[in-house]
């Protein structure tokens, strides 16, 4: 039985082919009509692998959803509320620092915050960003920041009420 | 309990030519035979009397499955979210990556690697008809898999299927040294499954390579820290929660019983046909795949 012991060289399904053809191989191994009548997606040749040099990266892409955005303000709010910070207005502003210096997520948010100020503000932004059908699913997460300035709030958050 | 002649199918450092029928491995063409050569002998009906027809017979049992795209209808066996239950979606850490394992995948969670179960479906699903194809041939299939946590499970799915499993330490010559260790004439597997494709110490498992050496197809699940190269049809799917390797498990031996029963059938068919009514009967009595659920 004629074998080319090769791995690295080709697929097994084109050593055999070639054996064949070549006339060493005399009977055609089993799988191979199966093969030739139902290829793989991808020929499996041998390819070494190399490491990654330099800044390249891969080009696989986190996954996130719209509230990651609102756990990540609720976790710092949280944080930063437990450093002992009271003032409503000073907790917002240094959460939405704190997370601009983490990162640029937050950016939109942050200068809408900023531009309009007060909670005001904030109670109709998430409203605003999120399409409506991501509304209806983060209505538990956006309990939490509603119970949280309910009692300093003037303004009761009528835009977040279920329709 | 477990019959005796089955015994030695199973266990041990990977005995597997098969005990029942020995006489059948020094009459018939060594290594690999011919797959008309094998039905011939397998047959063993006395119903096959001229050569031309016996010929003429397991050709068309042979040549007609490949012009459908799925005989085995392996399609209806599962569905992408069948897959999502079953976790098979789920990869290892972003550090554990593999290079070659990128394209498969469709994202990262927080850190943990998502497989892409479009990409994960078409490959299941080549995979299966080609295994379903092998079986129908009459191919020898090993199951290998080095997770002790699912050994039993792979044995008992070959066991099932009447096919073999080598889940313990694989010696090094076990494929490309075959005739030194295993004895003279054995006939090596035709097609190896691969339930985890990673041995204990998270290296290739050593099978992968032989397979490749000694033109061997393999099928094999591939999880995010595997390379996928050498493996013919590789599935990519996660391949450490009980739930995915029950499925896939489930799934093959669906697939070769299913295989098996078809030929059967199909035998039966042409026997019961005799030498004529080979044409028009046979195309229309056998162009339905699917078996009575």
């Amino acid at each position: 039985m004629a074998r080319s012991r090769l791995e690295t060289v080709g697929s097994v399904f084109s050593r055999t082919r070639d054996l064949i053809r070549a006339g060493v191989l005399n009977e055609k191994p089993l799988w191979f009509d199966i093969y030739n009548a139902f290829p793989p997606l991808r020929e499996p040749v041998f390819r070494r692998p190399r490491l990654r040099y330099g800044k390249a990266k891969a080009a696989i892409q986190d996954i996130l959803y719209p509230e990651d955005r609102i756990r990540a303000f609720v976790e710092k709010y949280i944080e930063l509320q437990k450093l002992g910070e009271t003032d409503e207005e000073k907790l917002f502003v240094e959460t939405g620092k704190a997370l601009l210096a983490a990162g640029v997520i937050l950016r939109r948010v942050e200068a809408r915050t900023q531009k309009e100020g007060g909670h005001v503000s904030w109670e109709s932004e998430p409203t605003g960003v999120k399409p409506q059908t991501v509304l209806e699913k983060n209505q538990p997460l956006q309990e939490v920041p509603q119970d949280q300035h309910l009692e300093t709030s003037e303004e009761q958050p009528k835009g977040l009420s279920p329709p | 309990m477990v019959p005796a002649a089955t015994v030695p199918r199973l266990l041990g450092a990977g005995v597997w030519p098969r005990p029942l029928r020995p006489h059948l491995l020094q009459s018939a063409t060594p290594g690999r035979a011919r797959p008309g050569g094998r039905t011939l002998a397998s047959a063993a009906t006395p119903a096959v009397s001229e050569p031309e027809d016996s010929i003429d017979v397991s050709d068309k049992i042979l040549s007609q499955p490949l012009k459908h795209s799925d005989f085995f209808n392996v399609k209806e066996l599962f569905s992408v979210r069948s897959l999502f239950d079953a976790r098979v979606h789920l990869g290892h850490k972003a550090g554990c990556r593999h290079r070659f394992m990128e394209p498969y995948i469709f994202g990262s969670r927080l850190g943990q690697d998502i497989i892409d179960l479009e990409q994960t479906a078409a490959h299941l699903q080549l995979a299966l008809n080609f295994m379903a194809h092998v079986a129908y041939r009459k191919g020898i299939i090993l199951f290998v898999g080095r997770n002790r946590q699912f050994s039993h499970l792979i044995e008992t799915t070959a066991r099932n299927c009447g096919e073999y499993a080598h889940t313990r330490y694989f010696k090094g010559g076990l494929l490309t040294n075959a005739p030194l260790l295993l004895g003279p004439m054995v006939r090596l597997p035709d097609l190896i499954i691969f339930l985890h494709t990673l041995n204990n110490v998270f290296e290739p498992h050593v099978a992968v390579r032989d397979a490749a050496k000694m033109h061997i197809p393999t099928v094999g699940v591939v999880d995010t820290n595997c390379n996928p190269c050498l493996i013919t049809y590789p599935i990519p799917g996660n391949d450490d929660s009980p739930p995915s390797i029950h499925l896939f498990c489930r799934l093959f031996q669906t697939t070769i019983n299913r295989a098996k029963q078809k030929r059967r059938q199909m035998e039966a068919l042409y026997r019961l046909q005799g030498p004529e009514g080979l044409g028009a009967r046979g195309q229309g009595l056998a162009a339905s795949p699917s078996l009575g659920a």
